[in-house]
């Protein structure tokens, strides 16, 4: 086996190892909670950046795929009693189908325009949760979602819906580096560096716009079904434009166009707040201040300067004097 | 047998008549070039032709089909394919990936496929791959397959769009300014590979140049155009000798 082969093999091990027994050492639910928290982020997050990253169309309003997700799994679950499997599928559909009255309006306007009505597609989503009670409850939300279960297979604890959380965000993550180097991933790619250019190499740029929002709408309705059936109750507030404006963050701040980038914006977006809890309404003062810090000395997002460690630390961990990490490094 | 047919074709944009009733064909296998002053249409003609523009009015007729409502990408898949006045690669991706995104309407990998079919998308990826690195061979590149388009000199960005342009497939390719900022050596060299690509591989070549000498030493059939307008069509010793065309580039000496 090739060196490269057997280290990444070893690293895939550790991460298999990690994410198996991290469990054991959380002490307790709130923490838990906040783990679970991050996972579905970095569903988000991955299906933004497919988006926003990799076909090269900043949006601002997921969380209102988000939210359509969350509330198709939390009314069919609560008033038809529909298990999560059926929830998860009628949602992920619902969401993509929906997802297309934002993305075919967006394959008219460019930029700063589409970015404008993302954030007004982002509204309306919300005030229909707010305002459509009958169906939403409006502001009181939706209750009493049950845990996962699929048939055979009755989830009841928190640690449980870890696995089940993971689960998906590994498969979500293998999909998504299947797609990008595939031909709809180099299509993506060539719509986002110029579509001009891609549709006169063949490519139907339209088509795959749309392809881009529908996998992207349907990871956030993913993210949605597990949200509501692990938090088990959902209400309009969790889906505000502040909601969009975090999942860009997460996608930002990790590494726009990479595939650990959402990861690592995610890790650190979820983790940041909680450290400063003590410091109650000043916490997102100095939340925003460590973002604009981070943008400034981490230009491209964290997921670089994460590779420049990891060589310089495996240059010092195996001795070797190659120079290339060092001269890595200094770029 | 004509490849391409332009019949009255005319484009408005509002008041300004940018391409106005013209009329030429190019033959199979024929290098044939659009000349002119600046301005004179020539790239808005490549664009009626690639289905950027929709024509006013006349028509596009490509072995024996009518383009005139398709799309650019359906037109790259019936048969044309172009490259850029001013170069536009996919900066981001490789070499080799830019080259590969040509043969996107010839091949089927799709969103669902690609798990379902895992397989059949790997060895359509792999034929994929492979003819791209046999154009990146042709053209001379395949030394850079792996380097960002973005980051290749200027020359080697020219043939990559050439290179990009032919795994599309086509049976007519459209060269908008190939030889732009090129120097003597590498205009040789571009005289010779277009050479090449029309006996290799039996495409014909329409170009527009502003180089005499590159026309002068490859075109079987010249078009010019002079504000819009057709103002000859022949074979070079023709055009050459055109007073017309003398009148266009030089003035008439009044």
């Amino acid at each position: 086996m090739s060196k490269a082969k057997t280290s990444s093999l070893i690293k895939l091990i550790i991460g298999a190892a990690v994410l198996v027994f991290l469990p054991l050492a959380i002490p307790n639910s709130y923490i838990m909670q906040l783990v679970l928290n991050i996972l579905i982020y970095v569903i988000l997050a991955m299906g933004l950046n497919l988006l926003t990253g990799f076909t090269g169309i900043l949006s601002l309003g997921h969380a209102a795929f988000f939210g359509v997700g969350a509330y198709v799994s939390g009314i069919l679950n609560t008033r038809l009693g529909w298990p999560f499997w059926a929830t998860l599928i009628v949602s992920v559909v619902v969401t993509a189908l929906i997802s297309l009255f934002l993305a075919f309006p967006a394959l008219r306007v460019k930029g700063t325009y589409l970015v404008l009505m993302t954030i007004g597609f982002g509204e309306v989503i919300r005030l229909l949760l707010v305002n459509w009670i009958s169906l939403t409850n409006g502001p009181n939300g939706i209750v009493g979602i049950s845990y996962p279960d699929f048939g055979f297979f009755k989830l009841t604890n928190m640690t449980q819906c870890y696995y089940l959380a993971v689960i998906f965000v590994v498969l979500l993550m293998i999909y998504l580096k299947v797609l990008m180097k595939s031909r709809v991933g180099r299509c993506l790619l060539a719509i986002r560096d110029d579509d001009r250019a891609a549709e006169l190499v063949g490519i139907d740029v339209s088509q795959y716009k749309l392809k881009a929002f529908m996998i992207s709408a349907a990871y956030c309705a993913i993210a949605g079904t597990l949200y509501a059936h692990v938090i088990r109750y959902i209400s309009p507030d969790s889906f505000r434009a502040d909601e969009s404006q975090l999942i860009l963050c997460c996608v930002i701040i990790g590494g726009i166009g990479t595939f650990k980038g959402p990861v690592i914006g995610a890790v650190l977006l979820t983790i940041i707040p909680e450290l400063f809890r003590s410091l109650q309404d000043f916490r997102m003062v100095l939340y925003g201040v460590i973002l604009m810090i981070v943008i400034i000395f981490f230009p491209g997002g964290v997921a670089k300067y994460w590779d420049l460690l990891a060589a310089r630390v495996k240059n010092m961990v195996t001795g070797s004097k190659s120079k290339a990490g060092a001269a890595d490094a200094k770029k | 047998m004509n490849v391409l047919e332009l019949k009255g074709l005319t484009k408005q944009f509002g008041g300004i008549t940018a391409v106005n009733d013209v009329t030429f064909h190019v033959e199979e296998k024929q290098i044939f070039a659009l000349i002119g002053p600046n301005g004179a249409g020539k790239t808005t003609a490549f664009n009626l032709i690639s289905g950027v523009y929709v024509p006013t009015s006349g028509t596009v007729t490509f072995c024996g089909k009518v383009l005139n409502k398709m799309k650019p990408n359906r037109i790259v898949k019936e048969g044309i394919a172009r490259t850029f006045q001013n170069i536009r690669l996919f900066g981001k991706m490789t070499a080799l990936e830019n080259v590969m995104t040509g043969f996107t309407c010839r091949t089927k990998a799709d969103i669902f496929s690609i798990i379902f079919q895992m397989g059949k998308c790997k060895k359509e990826h792999d034929a994929t791959e492979a003819k791209a690195l046999e154009i990146l061979d042709y053209i001379g590149l395949a030394d850079l397959r792996d380097e960002l388009a973005g980051s290749l000199p200027y020359g080697h960005q020219r043939l990559l769009e050439i290179a990009r342009a032919l795994a599309c497939e086509p049976k007519l390719l459209m060269l908008d300014e190939p030889a732009a900022g090129m120097n003597k050596a590498e205009k040789q060299d571009l005289i010779e590979l277009i050479t090449k690509i029309r006996n290799d591989r039996g495409i014909s070549v329409m170009l527009v140049e502003h180089d005499m000498d590159v026309i002068m030493s490859i075109a079987d059939r010249i078009a010019v155009l002079n504000y819009g307008s057709l103002l000859a069509f022949g074979d070079k010793e023709e055009i050459q000798k055109d007073t017309a065309v003398i009148e266009a580039y030089l003035g008439n000496g009044d």
